[in-house]
C-alpha cells in the first residue's frame, strides 16, 4: 500500500517476548541435555549423538534471537528498562545455554566407563539443573506481566521471589558437584582419560547452574533499575 | 470565477478527503491497535463523530486558517479567491506528495505554510506591507505546534501514572484492562469528534476564504468539510487504520486511552482557542507520555526526528509553492 501516512512507527520494537522466549530455550537445553545423560548411560550413543545436534540448533536458533535483540534495541527505544541492563542480562541468560552446548559435545567424545553409582550422582545433578532452569523460566516469563501492569509492586515481588529459590538451588547444586568430584577422584580401576572428561562434564555443568544465578541477578538489577 | 469556485470545491473536498483518509484514520488507529473496536465499529465512530466535530465546532480554527494569517479584507476579492485557491492547490499537492512517500507531515502545517505564501505573495506585488500579515498568530500557531505534543505528553503521563498508581498496583491487570476497554469505546469518540473539530478547518479555512469570509463560516461549508472527511474515512481510511494498527501491536485499553484522552483533551483544546495543530503529532507527544510513565514496552523516538524534520520542511515547501502558483495565475489569468 502506496498512499498513507503513518504514526504507527511510534510504537518500538519491543525485546521483552524474545528475551522470553530466549529463557524458554535456555530451559529446554537442559531439558535436553538431562536426556542425554540417561542415553549415555544406558549407552545409547547414537541417540547422544542425535541430542547432541539438537541441542546445537536450538543453540544456534537461541543465537538469533540474541543477535535479533541486539540489533534492534537501539539507544533511540525507550524502554521501561534501562537498555545496558538488558543487554547485560541477555549475555549472561546466553551463557546459560552456551554452557549446555560445550556439554552436549563433550559427552560424546569418549565412551567413558563408570560405575552405577556416578551415573546417579549425575542424574541427581542434572535433575537439580533442570528444577533452577524449571524456576528460572518461571521467573522470566513474568516479564510481560511485569510490562502489562507497569512494574506493579505486586508483579515485581512475585518475579522477584524466584531469584532467592534460584541461589539457593544453586548452592545446592554446588555441593552435588562437590560430592561428585571427590566421588570422581577417588575411583578405583577407572582410566583416567574417563576421569579427567567426566570431571570437566561436572565442571561444565557447574557453568550452566552459576550461568542460571547470575542471570537471576541481571534480572533483578534489571527489574530494581528502572 | 464560477471556474475558480468549482475548483476550489474540488481541491477543498479532496484536501478534506485526505485529511479523513489520513489523519483521521492515524487518530483512530491506537483503538484499533488495542482491539477495543473492530474496524468496521471504528469507521462508523470516526465517519460520524468526525463530521459532528467539524460541524459543530469547527468555526474557529476555520476563522484562524481563513483570515488569521492574511488579513483577506484588506485585499482585493479576486486576489483572495486566487491566493486561497493557490493554498489549496500546493497544501493539496504536498500532501499527496508526501503521502506517498509515507513522510509523517501534517496537513496543519501544509496549510498555515501555504496560507503564509498567499501573504507573502502578496507583499511582493505591494498589495499587503510586510507588517500587515498577522505574524502575533502566526508566532501563537507556531507556538502551539510545540506546546500541542507537549501538553499531550503531560496529561498522557498524569493519567496514565494515576491509572497506574491507583488502579493497577491494587487490582490485578486483567479486571482494570477489561474496564477500559470500554472507556477506551468513549475516548476513540472524543478522539474523532476533536479530531474533526481542529482539521476540518485544513479544507474549510482557504474554502470560506475564496467564498468571501466576513467573519462567520457558512454552516454548509462546514458541511462540506464534514462530509468530505467521513468520506476520506469510508473510501481510504480503513486500509490505513489497518496498516497503522498493525505497526501497533503492544498497546492494552489503559494505554490506548491515556493516549488517546490526552490526545483529543489537547486538540479540542486547541479547537476553542481557534489555534490549529496537528493531531498526529499531539498524539505522537502523548504516546511518549505514556511511555514516560512506564506503560509501554518500547516506544521509538527516532519519530521525533522525522516530525521536527518535517516541520522544517514542510512550511517553506508550502509557501514556496503557492507563491509559485499564485503567481502562475495572476500572471495568466
Amino acid at each position: 500500500m502506496k498512499f498513507f501516512r503513518s504514526v504507527g512507527e511510534v510504537f518500538g520494537y519491543s525485546p521483552f517476548r524474545s528475551l522470553a522466549q530466549h529463557a524458554r530455550m535456555c530451559c529446554w537445553a537442559v531439558g535436553l541435555l538431562e536426556q542425554q545423560f540417561e542415553a549415555l548411560r544406558k549407552g545409547k550413543y547414537d541417540e547422544v549423538e542425535k541430542l547432541r545436534d539438537e541441542i546445537d540448533d536450538l543453540e544456534h536458533h537461541a543465537d538469533q534471537i540474541k543477535e535479533e535483540i541486539r540489533g534492534r534495541v537501539t539507544k533511540s527505544l525507550m524502554l521501561p528498562v534501562d537498555r545496558h541492563d538488558l543487554l547485560e542480562f541477555l549475555k549472561v541468560q546466553d551463557e546459560i545455554i552456551n554452557n549446555c552446548e560445550h556439554v552436549g559435545h563433550m559427552v560424546t567424545f569418549r565412551k567413558v566407563q563408570a560405575p552405577e553409582d556416578v551415573w546417579d550422582e549425575f542424574s541427581v545433578l542434572l535433575s537439580k539443573l533442570m528444577e533452577i532452569l524449571n524456576y528460572y523460566e518461571d521467573m522470566v516469563e513474568n516479564i510481560t506481566q511485569l510490562i502489562e501492569t507497569s512494574f506493579s509492586k505486586k508483579a515485581v515481588n512475585k518475579a522477584l521471589e524466584h531469584v532467592p529459590i534460584i541461589e539457593q538451588l544453586e548452592h545446592e547444586c554446588d555441593l552435588i558437584q562437590i560430592g561428585l568430584h571427590t566421588r570422581l577422584f577417588n575411583l578405583e580401576n577407572a582410566k583416567p582419560l574417563d576421569i579427567h572428561l567426566m570431571v570437566t562434564w561436572v565442571v561444565h555443568l557447574g557453568y550452566v547452574a552459576n550461568a542460571a544465578a547470575r542471570a537471576s541477578d541481571r534480572f533483578r538489577i534489571m527489574i530494581l533499575g528502572r | 470565477m464560477d471556474l475558480f469556485i468549482i475548483t476550489a470545491a474540488i481541491v477543498g473536498f479532496y484536501v478534506a478527503w485526505n485529511i479523513g483518509a489520513n489523519d483521521a484514520a492515524n487518530s483512530m488507529a491506537t483503538s484499533y491497535g488495542s482491539r477495543a473496536l473492530t474496524l468496521k465499529q471504528i469507521i462508523i465512530i470516526a465517519a460520524v463523530l468526525e463530521f459532528a466535530g467539524a460541524t459543530l465546532f469547527g468555526k474557529k480554527v476555520t476563522h484562524t486558517i481563513a483570515k488569521g494569517i492574511v488579513p483577506i479584507e484588506l485585499l482585493d476579492h479576486n486576489l483572495v479567491v486566487y491566493g486561497a485557491l493557490a493554498a489549496l492547490l500546493s497544501a493539496g499537492i504536498w500532501i499527496t506528495i508526501s503521502t506517498y512517500y509515507h513522510l509523517p507531515i501534517s496537513t496543519t502545517h501544509s496549510i498555515v505554510g501555504a496560507m503564509l505564501g498567499f501573504g507573502l505573495a502578496a507583499v511582493s506585488q505591494n498589495h499587503l506591507t510586510i507588517e500587515q500579515i498577522k505574524w502575533d498568530v502566526l508566532v501563537k500557531i507556531a507556538l502551539s505546534w510545540v506546546v500541542s505534543p507537549l501538553f499531550g505528553a503531560t496529561l498522557a503521563f498524569i493519567v496514565f501514572s494515576l491509572i497506574r498508581f491507583i488502579l493497577l498496583d491494587r487490582y490485578s491487570s486483567e479486571s482494570v484492562e477489561h474496564v477500559f476497554r470500554y472507556l477506551q469505546v468513549l475516548t476513540a469518540c472524543y478522539m474523532a469528534f476533536a479530531h474533526g473539530s481542529n482539521d476540518v478547518a485544513n479544507a474549510t479555512g482557504p474554502v470560506a476564504a475564496i467564498l468571501g469570509y466576513s467573519g462567520t463560516v457558512p454552516f454548509w461549508v462546514l458541511f462540506f468539510g464534514g462530509i468530505g472527511i467521513a468520506t476520506g474515512i469510508a473510501t481510504w481510511g480503513y486500509r490505513v487504520i489497518e496498516t497503522v494498527g498493525k505497526q501497533i501491536t503492544e498497546l492494552t485499553f489503559t494505554r490506548g486511552f491515556s493516549a488517546e484522552f490526552a490526545t483529543a483533551t489537547t486538540v479540542f483544546l486547541a479547537s476553542y482557542l481557534g489555534m490549529p495543530v496537528s493531531t498526529t503529532h499531539t498524539l505522537v507527544g502523548s504516546v511518549i507520555g505514556v511511555g514516560l510513565a512506564g506503560g509501554l514496552a518500547s516506544v521509538n523516538l527516532r519519530i521525533v526526528q522525522k516530525i521536527i524534520f518535517s516541520w522544517i520542511v514542510t512550511i517553506p515547501v508550502a509557501a514556496a509553492m503557492t507563491i509559485s502558483i499564485y503567481t502562475i495565475m495572476v500572471v495568466f489569468i
